[in-house]
Formats: C-alpha cells, sequence, structure tokens
C-alpha cells in the first residue's frame, strides 16, 4: 500500500538564497531513509495547515539523513513555509518520481541548461559529476532575470572551478551575458567543446521546448536532450491526477522525461500541441 | 458458474438476509424525487432496483469518498486516519458502474483508504433489462448485463413479460465473498436452462438500444488525433467548469487536498503554528481552470480547449488500455444528462463524428 502520511522532519538551517529564495536545511525526525534517493528525484512536503507541495532535493542525505532544498516564495504555500524558524517540524513524503539518467552519463560530455529556479534540480546532478572527477565534462548554462534572483550562490562559487559555468540575466547584465539562456546556447555549445552527447534542461516549460530545439537543430537526437518538468502535485504518487502530461504523471513517470517521450506525450493532445505558454522564470 | 447459482422467487429475501450482515446502501429517491444511492437505507424500503432506474449519482463515494481526513499533525508528529467502516452491501448495482468499480480497484489499487472501504463492501450486481435514456454501456462493452469478475453476486430477473415459468431471479455468486453472503439461505440451483434464457434476454436487450455507432467511430477519431484544434476549441466554450460531469462520472478520480486546524490561540499568527490540523481530500476536477496552475502562474492546462480535450483522453485513449484493460468511459451517459453546456458525452461524440466524417 501507498502511504500518504507524512514522516516528520526538522528545519535545522535556513539561509537566504536569491530574492524571495531560501535554502532549507531538513533532518529526518524520528525516521531514517529507507530507499536510496536518486539525482533529480523529489519530495512532497506537507505544511500542517497550509497545505502540500512537491519540492526538489538541492543535497543528497548526508550521514545524519540531512538533506537541502531552496525553495522560493511565489505562493501561500511558501509564504508559509518562509515563516518558520530552525526547530520547526513539517512533513516530508519522498524519495518520489524518476530522476535524471545517471546511467547514461558514463564519459559522456554534459550540457546543462537551467532558468531560476530550475537550477535546484540538476544541483545534485552537478555535485555528483564533480564528485566522480567528471567536472571537465560539464558546462552549465544558467539564465536569471537579474542578479539578485540566481539561486545557489554558494553552490555555484563552489562549482566555478570545476566546471565550464556560464550565465545570463535578462537585465543587468554585459552584453555578452544579456539576454535569455536560449539566446546563448548556440554560442556556448561553440565555445566550450561543441555539441555535447547529453543535455539536461530545467526551468520554464517554453525554455526547455526552446532548448531542446536547438540542439536537436544543431544536430543531437531527441532522444539525447532530458528535461525536468514542474507540474503542481497533491499526492506525488499517481492518485491525485494533477500533475498529468497526456497519459503520463509526472509524478510517477516523471519529472525527468526524456524529450522524444516528453513530445510523443504531447502530440497526443491536439489543443496541448498548439498552446504555447509565456516564458516565465520561476 | 453453473456450480454457484441458484434460483429466488422473491428478490426481498436476499435483500432481508444480506441486511441481517450488512448496512443496506440502495437507490431511492431523495426529497426532491431525485435517484440516489443512499446510505443506511431501510431494508424495508422497496428500492429503486437498477434494472428500470439509473440513479443520477453513481456508487461511486461509497469506495472513493467525496470528502475525507488522510492524516493529522498534532504538532509533532503526523498519524493516519483510518476510514471507520462497515460491511455495506451495495443492492443492485448496475453493469455501467459495476465496470467502472473494477476500473477504479485498479486505480486505486494501492490506495489503502479506497482499499478499506472495498474490503468491506459486497456487490449484488442487477442485469439490465432495458436499455435507459442516455445509457451506452454496450458499445463500450460496460453491459448491459453485468459483466464477469466484477460483482460478488449478480441478480438477474428472468420472467420478462410472464415468459418464463422456471423461476423470477437468478441469483450467481462470482466470489467467495458473494457465496459466503448467502449461506443459509435455502436456494434450489439453478441449470443450464436459466443461462439459456438469461443469455436470449441479453440477446433481446441489445437489440433495443438505438444506433450509437458514432461513439465507436469517435473514439478512432480521438485516437488517431485527428479531431482538429478549432472543435476542441467551440466546445470548450460551453464548458462552465461546473464539474458535474467529473463528479458524476463513475470512474473519476482526481482529487485535491486541503488543510482544517483547530482554533489557535490569539497570540499565534502564523497559520502554520497551528496546534492540530487534519489534512482531507476532495474530488477535484480537470475542468476547473485552476487544476493544473502553479503557485507561479504557469498553467499547463491554460486553454479550456485543453482541459476540455484532457477528459475525453482519459476517458477514451487507447493509452490506458494496458493499464485497465479498457476505456475511462463506461457508457453511463450521466455527464450528457448533467451537462449545462451540452456537452457531455452524446453531443461531443456526435460533433467529432460529423466534424471527421465530412
Amino acid at each position: 500500500m501507498l502511504q500518504l502520511t507524512p514522516q516528520t522532519i526538522r528545519i535545522v538551517n535556513i539561509y537566504d538564497d536569491g530574492t524571495n529564495a531560501k535554502h532549507f536545511t531538513f533532518e529526518p525526525k524520528g525516521f531514517v531513509h529507507d530507499k536510496p534517493i536518486g539525482i533529480g528525484q523529489f519530495f512532497m512536503l506537507t505544511l500542517p495547515g497550509a497545505g502540500l507541495a512537491p519540492f526538489t532535493y538541492t543535497s543528497l542525505p548526508d550521514e545524519n539523513g540531512r538533506f537541502n532544498a531552496l525553495i522560493r516564495k511565489v505562493g501561500r504555500l511558501t509564504e508559509n513555509l518562509f515563516s518558520l524558524k530552525e526547530g520547526d517540524v513539517l512533513g516530508y513524503n519522498g524519495p518520489l518520481g524518476n530522476g535524471w539518467p545517471v546511467e547514461q552519463f558514463e564519459d559522456k560530455k554534459v550540457l546543462i541548461v537551467a532558468g531560476g529556479c530550475g537550477l535546484a534540480p540538476v544541483a545534485t546532478t552537478i555535485d555528483y559529476l564533480i564528485n566522480n572527477n567528471r567536472g571537465e565534462s560539464v558546462t552549465l548554462l544558467y539564465g536569471a532575470r537579474d542578479l539578485g534572483s540566481q539561486v545557489l550562490t554558494k553552490e555555484r562559487a563552489r562549482w566555478q572551478t570545476k566546471i565550464t559555468l556560464c550565465e545570463t540575466l535578462e537585465e543587468g547584465a554585459d552584453n555578452a551575458h544579456s539576454g535569455l539562456p536560449t539566446q546563448h546556447l548556440l554560442q556556448t555549445i561553440k565555445e566550450y567543446g561543441g555539441l555535447p552527447s547529453i543535455v539536461l534542461t530545467c526551468g520554464p516549460e517554453v525554455m526547455m521546448k526552446a532548448v531542446a530545439k536547438t540542439c536537436i537543430d544543431s544536430g543531437l537526437q531527441s532522444s539525447d536532450v532530458w528535461m525536468s518538468v514542474e507540474r503542481r502535485m497533491r499526492c506525488g504518487v499517481g492518485l491525485c491526477g494533477h500533475c498529468y502530461v497526456a497519459n503520463s504523471y509526472a509524478c510517477k513517470q516523471g519529472p525527468a522525461y526524456r524529450y522524444d517521450d516528453y513530445l510523443s506525450l504531447n502530440n497526443k493532445m491536439v489543443s496541448t500541441q498548439q498552446h504555447q505558454g509565456a516564458f516565465q522564470y520561476c | 458458474m453453473l456450480n454457484h447459482s441458484y434460483l429466488l422467487k422473491d428478490l426481498d429475501i436476499l435483500k432481508q438476509h444480506l441486511a441481517k450482515f450488512y448496512s443496506m446502501v440502495q437507490i431511492e429517491k431523495d426529497a426532491n424525487g431525485e435517484e440516489r444511492w443512499t446510505d443506511q437505507s431501510d431494508p424495508d424500503t422497496v428500492g429503486l432496483f437498477g434494472h428500470k432506474h439509473l440513479p443520477s449519482t453513481s456508487p461511486k463515494g461509497f469506495l472513493f469518498a467525496e470528502k475525507e481526513a488522510l492524516y493529522k499533525f498534532d504538532g509533532e508528529t503526523f498519524e493516519s486516519i483510518t476510514p471507520q467502516v462497515v460491511p455495506k452491501v451495495l443492492f443492485g448495482v448496475q453493469a455501467c458502474d459495476l465496470t467502472a468499480i473494477a476500473y477504479q480497484d485498479k486505480f486505486f489499487k494501492q490506495d489503502p483508504y479506497y482499499q478499506k472501504r472495498r474490503e468491506n463492501i459486497l456487490l449484488v450486481g442487477i442485469d439490465c433489462e432495458s436499455p435507459c435514456t442516455n445509457g451506452f454501456c454496450a458499445e463500450v462493452k460496460a453491459g448491459p448485463h453485468v459483466n464477469d469478475n466484477t460483482a460478488d453476486l449478480v441478480v438477474s430477473r428472468l420472467t420478462v413479460n410472464g415468459s418464463n415459468q422456471l423461476a423470477e431471479w437468478l441469483v450467481i455468486a462470482e466470489t467467495e465473498k458473494g457465496q459466503n453472503s448467502i449461506k443459509g439461505l435455502p436456494l434450489d440451483k439453478a441449470h443450464k436452462a436459466h443461462f439459456i434464457l438469461r443469455n436470449r434476454l441479453l440477446d433481446k436487450m441489445r437489440s433495443e438500444f438505438a444506433d450509437y455507432s458514432y461513439i465507436n467511430n469517435a473514439i478512432e477519431y480521438l485516437n488517431d488525433n485527428a479531431v482538429p484544434q478549432h472543435l476542441w476549441e467551440e466546445m470548450s466554450v460551453r464548458c462552465l467548469s461546473c464539474s458535474g460531469c467529473t463528479n458524476l462520472c463513475p470512474t473519476c478520480s482526481c482529487y485535491s487536498t486541503y488543510e482544517i486546524a483547530e482554533k489557535q490561540p490569539d497570540n499565534v499568527i502564523s497559520e502554520t503554528k497551528a496546534v492540530k490540523t487534519e489534512t482531507l481530500r476532495v474530488w477535484d476536477s480537470c475542468l476547473f481552470e485552476g487544476f493544473q496552475r502553479e503557485a507561479s502562474g504557469h498553467n499547463p492546462a491554460q486553454q479550456a480547449a485543453q482541459r476540455v480535450e484532457r477528459f475525453w483522453f482519459h476517458k477514451f485513449s487507447d493509452e490506458y488500455l494496458t493499464e485497465f484493460q479498457r476505456y475511462g468511459c463506461v457508457g453511463c451517459g450521466r455527464c450528457e444528462q448533467t451537462c449545462p453546456g451540452t456537452i457531455g458525452v452524446h453531443s461531443v461524440m456526435k460533433r467529432i463524428n460529423q466534424e471527421c466524417c465530412s
């Protein structure tokens, strides 16, 4: 049977990490992680009295089971979360969903394109590759609205010397770094060693589609591109129905989809094919 | 099956027997004259048996509760809230609704709340005797006679227009649970002849359905992705997001959650500092504008056309056949009956058929 009732976690650390964004460290209370957590998986947080929503791990559990999450205040639930203090307790269900295809990274050259808070779901991937001495094969193109909106400040500082890191800003950057990450994609590929073997992207859905299209136009297969989609969720285990992508649920088959799978899912519905949402960082 | 088949003169004998062990749930008229599945029904009340009456509600809520508490928080830890159940008999469930329950049994296979209710329910199915107003169960293989392995007991009336002198009702125990439920009832065994008669009545009834071939034609068009975008847009203009279709649909299963908190002392301001809270779930609808809207405002199903198309995709896409071995639509026709914008199943499938045929 599925377990909908959360386990208890305690907030052990909070610090500001970008405009309206905070970095939380959680610690299990009265339980140990009984399943290994895959990079790119997610968990559900229950805020008693406020609701539940999915969040991503920005670090995998340490020896004390502590793990991190980068969270931006965008709605009622996160507003409530931001009012909590160290020591407060919350509900936790995880790990959930399918993460990034680590087994396919092997010796491949990896390009990661992230927008806004979309950097959070790729953070564990970058650390994984660095820890496996693969940092040199990684290029990260990270786009944000402005300097203040950038998240994972400490992580980016740590990654800076180990991977190739390119950052773009919609506002407040010099010409070489101004605009959307998609506008810099081709240039980044050209400058940093040519076409990658695998692309991971996370950010606004429109951005991810544009990234995939550019990469495919440049010669990659659609099966070389992976994306992590965001969806509203009310259970995380394939019951509540909210996170559908055609006949799949992002909480079970996703949130990481191979782009050709995502395309064929979207192509099953005429209206979804037609509809292009707006580009909006979260 | 023959080994577990019996004859019964009066259905009331069976009902009174089951009422000794189970709380009775049957179709009754409410104060407004609406026919509904009614809990804790007095077994002496004559139920509106399903062979004549498809009630406006399905019995879905007795398994997948319209609203229920999932867990509670006492300020320190979370604790599951297990549904309080008593054994119930759903007496006289039509083939379409039974097929829907079998469908939800698969969907909620791992849901502890659903399963807790499910294992305490005895399903007594009833063979329909004539097509109902909007029903097209035969077209989607959900009826009109009760499908195998969808009920614990099946009752089928054998005397129609005085054509049979053998017995009034055939009773088939399809499961061990069903067999146990009639222990102690003195019943004669049924014979092959009774099954032959049952089949003959089924054939006769099948021939009485209107021509619903447009349904299966439209299913093909849907699966060929041949329905043009403009048709989804035209139809979606008529969707008022009232959730009538999803509430009445016996296979719809989407839910949302919400929290209730004990009143806090005046000096505590934060909502999250509530001493005790409960998390509940409640039926939701994919036709609501905000069903997929994220906190950022991004909505993958922003257009009404997407939401309307999604609903019909979920009911008729071949993509679900592997998981459920059938379509999500069981042909009850309740959405047609209730939709204020006339985009229930018949209206939609007719329009798709017309548009794609021409």
